[in-house]
């Protein structure tokens, strides 16, 4: 008969050590106070979560774990066909006429990106507009400049993960599957920097350009709206501009499309001849690098300037 | 000016917390625009550690001033210091150790209390651990329980009230700035919300300033009173020093107003009549009874007993009392009108 017993000398010493135990009120914190680093880095967190809607309602998950298993499903297939061609001994042949590489799948998942932008930027960059919760960040210590960044930190990190899982997936299926794997370790590694590199650019230039658009409206709908006309206009407007024959300018102007833009960079980090498309005519291959990093570099300091005005 | 201590209740009997050797608010000559509008005139205010009472009218500058304070908005020109630090430049500093409650609505409707509550307490860097402990500890402190686990969109007014009430607590500041918190409450919930400021200000030593338009409430859980008006201060003192009854008693009757009103002055009161109400000068509690059973003798069929405030400008500035009963239609004295609990229930 120790339950009892231990259960009734444990609520005396419980009682014994914070004098009564119904009613311990309101209490002073005496423990640290870690101070602006760690907010911000707890910021990040938050962020990166709530893109993926964890620590949020379950109806908050569907969209973007929704995406982020179409985004790996092409990968989970390839690996699947690559088993089959190993049995099948034409592991080579299949390498030589699939287009699913490293550098080729950036752009067969850009759309799911896009949409994922589209649809979980908003979630993070209007919703504290709509709801007034600026004022409670705002008043903590906490710059404006920290709050923006940290958030556009989280939310590049939560594409950056987008982006680099099912490479990953890629990365790990090939090497494993090849008959020598070390060599094919030795080979697939060197594409590492190329892989991170365009993951990292396209996680800066989708993630800020949206966050920039969302950054301006409290309304959902209208940053949804807003992202997909920024990811979509900007392209039809060079393609009829060149169509129409003023190539120079129509050469140009395709650096503000953020799908030209990025198959450019993908070109040039993977080391590939850029697309036989008339949208990359005549431009030189830095252009492409240039661009994404003014983009991104314009998209922060605009949402910063925005940031900075709102009243709370 | 003397240095400020605050007992500091867990650091044993006799343990004060230093402020410095000013007071804890110190404002000179602040004045904010907005474009062609002046929310703040040349205020200068010294506010010492207790319960402040912040009291205007809407427009006042109340809020705008809370805002200066926390380094939310900069001033267009004028100083103002929290603890002795520059609100202009160490507004870090400043908000580590500040608690601020806004007026609005400013909780996520899809997240549920604690989430919240614990969240911004990180964001006030506390690790994530004392973060939980302390937002389960702050919302059993203003009465949230069971319900700390739903969703913020299923609340009441009163109960979003309290949660932002706690998460102005949750960081343990030395100072509490609350804007209008007993904003879009019912009588009880007044009551609860005014009590819990009470007793947050009075148990744990805890600066307080409460910025309110409602003058009968404010005078319930302060101890000083800093009033300002169009921007510029109208007074500020100690509660003791307003607190004397100056007003008027509107006793509405279906009839017999002349006769009821004819019988007051022969008790001694001022009365005269307005419609179908009979206005009484109030200076202390005897025209209370008076009126009471002098209504009761009549047999008058008696519709509600209401007691006016004047215009809170009028208040401040010690005036005589009015004799004109259409100061009471303002707004203004509508609104402090309606903070003074009525003889009988409002609507």
């Amino acid at each position: 008969m120790t339950g009892p017993n231990a259960e009734a000398v444990a609520a005396a010493g419980a009682s014994a050590r914070s004098g009564s135990i119904f009613d311990l009120g309101y209490r002073r914190y005496e423990g640290p106070r870690l101070g602006r680093a760690y907010a911000i880095r707890s910021l990040v967190v938050d962020t990166f979560r709530g893109s993926y809607g964890l620590g949020r309602g379950g109806r908050a998950k569907v969209a973007p774990i929704a995406l982020g298993a179409i985004a790996i499903l092409p990968a989970v297939v390839f690996i699947g066909v690559l088993t089959l061609a190993a049995r099948l001994g034409i592991q080579r042949e299949l390498e030589q006429t699939t287009p699913l590489g490293y550098d080729g799948y950036f752009n067969s998942i850009g759309v799911i990106v896009l949409l994922f932008c589209a649809a979980q930027a908003p979630e993070l960059f209007s919703r504290d507009q709509r709801h007034s919760v600026l004022a409670l960040y705002f008043s903590r210590a906490l710059r404006r400049s920290d709050y923006v960044l940290a958030r556009l930190a989280g939310f590049a990190l939560a594409l950056l993960v987008l982006l680099l899982l099912p490479q990953l997936i890629l990365f790990i299926g090939r090497v494993l599957l090849s008959t020598d794997i070390a060599n094919a370790f030795g080979i697939d590694v060197v594409k590492v920097p190329a892989i991170v590199g365009q993951a990292a650019i396209t996680a800066g230039l989708l993630g800020g350009l949206a966050m920039a658009v969302s950054a301006f409206t409290p309304r959902r709908a209208y940053a949804t709206a807003g992202i997909i006309a920024l990811f979509v206009v900007p392209g039809l407007v060079a393609g009829i501009v060149i169509q129409q024959g003023s190539s120079s300018i129509g050469d140009w102007l395709v650096l503000l499309s953020q799908g030209t833009v990025l198959d450019g960079t993908n070109a040039v980090l993977f080391n590939k001849p850029l697309p036989d498309d008339f949208f990359f005519f005549d431009l030189p291959r830095w252009s492409f690098l240039v661009a994404a990093t003014v983009e991104i570099v314009v998209a922060v300091a605009l949402t910063l300037r925005r940031f900075a005005r709102i009243t709370t | 000016m003397p240095g400020v201590s605050l007992p500091d209740p867990d650091a044993g009997p006799g343990r004060h917390v230093t402020l410095g050797p000013v007071s804890l608010i110190s404002i000179a000559g602040l004045t904010k625009r907005y474009g062609g509008i002046t929310a703040l005139d040349g205020l200068t205010v010294d506010i010492e550690p207790g319960i402040v009472g912040l009291v205007g009218s809407n427009g006042a500058g109340k809020s705008t001033l809370l805002k200066i304070l926390l380094g939310l908005i900069d001033a267009t020109s004028g100083k103002a210091t929290v603890f002795d630090l520059d609100v202009a430049h160490q507004g870090i500093a400043i908000r580590e150790r500040v608690g601020y409650m806004p007026e609005h609505d400013c909780l996520p409707p899809d997240m549920s209390a604690t989430d919240v509550v614990s969240h911004l307490a990180t964001m006030s860097g506390l690790p994530r651990t004392a973060a939980r402990e302390r937002t389960a500890e702050v919302l059993r402190h203003v009465g949230l329980y069971e319900e700390r686990y739903r969703a913020i969109g299923g609340y009441s007014t009163g109960m979003k009230q309290r949660v932002k009430l706690a998460q102005a607590l949750v960081h343990d500041p030395r100072l509490l700035l609350l804007d209008e918190p007993t904003n879009g409450l019912d009588p009880a919930g007044r009551d609860e919300m005014l009590l819990l400021i009470r007793r947050t200000g009075t148990e744990f030593g805890m600066a307080v300033i409460v910025a309110s338009h409602l003058l009968g409430e404010i005078e319930r859980v302060c101890d000083h009173l800093v009033a300002i008006e169009g921007g510029k201060l109208l007074r500020s003192a100690p509660l003791g020093s307003f607190t004397e009854r100056t007003g008027t008693l509107s006793v509405e009757v279906e009839e017999g107003q002349i006769s009821l009103a004819s019988r007051l002055v022969a008790s001694g009161l001022t009365a005269i009549v307005d419609g179908s109400a009979v206005l009484i000068d109030l200076t202390d509690d005897r025209p209370f009874d008076i009126v009471r059973d002098t209504v009761a003798d009549l047999g008058l069929p008696l519709i509600r007993i209401e007691q006016r405030r004047h215009r809170l400008e009028d208040l401040f500035r010690d005036q005589p009392l009015g004799s004109a009963p259409v100061a009471v239609a303002t707004d203004d004295a509508a609104a402090v009108a309606s903070a003074v609990p009525p003889t009988e229930p409002r609507r």
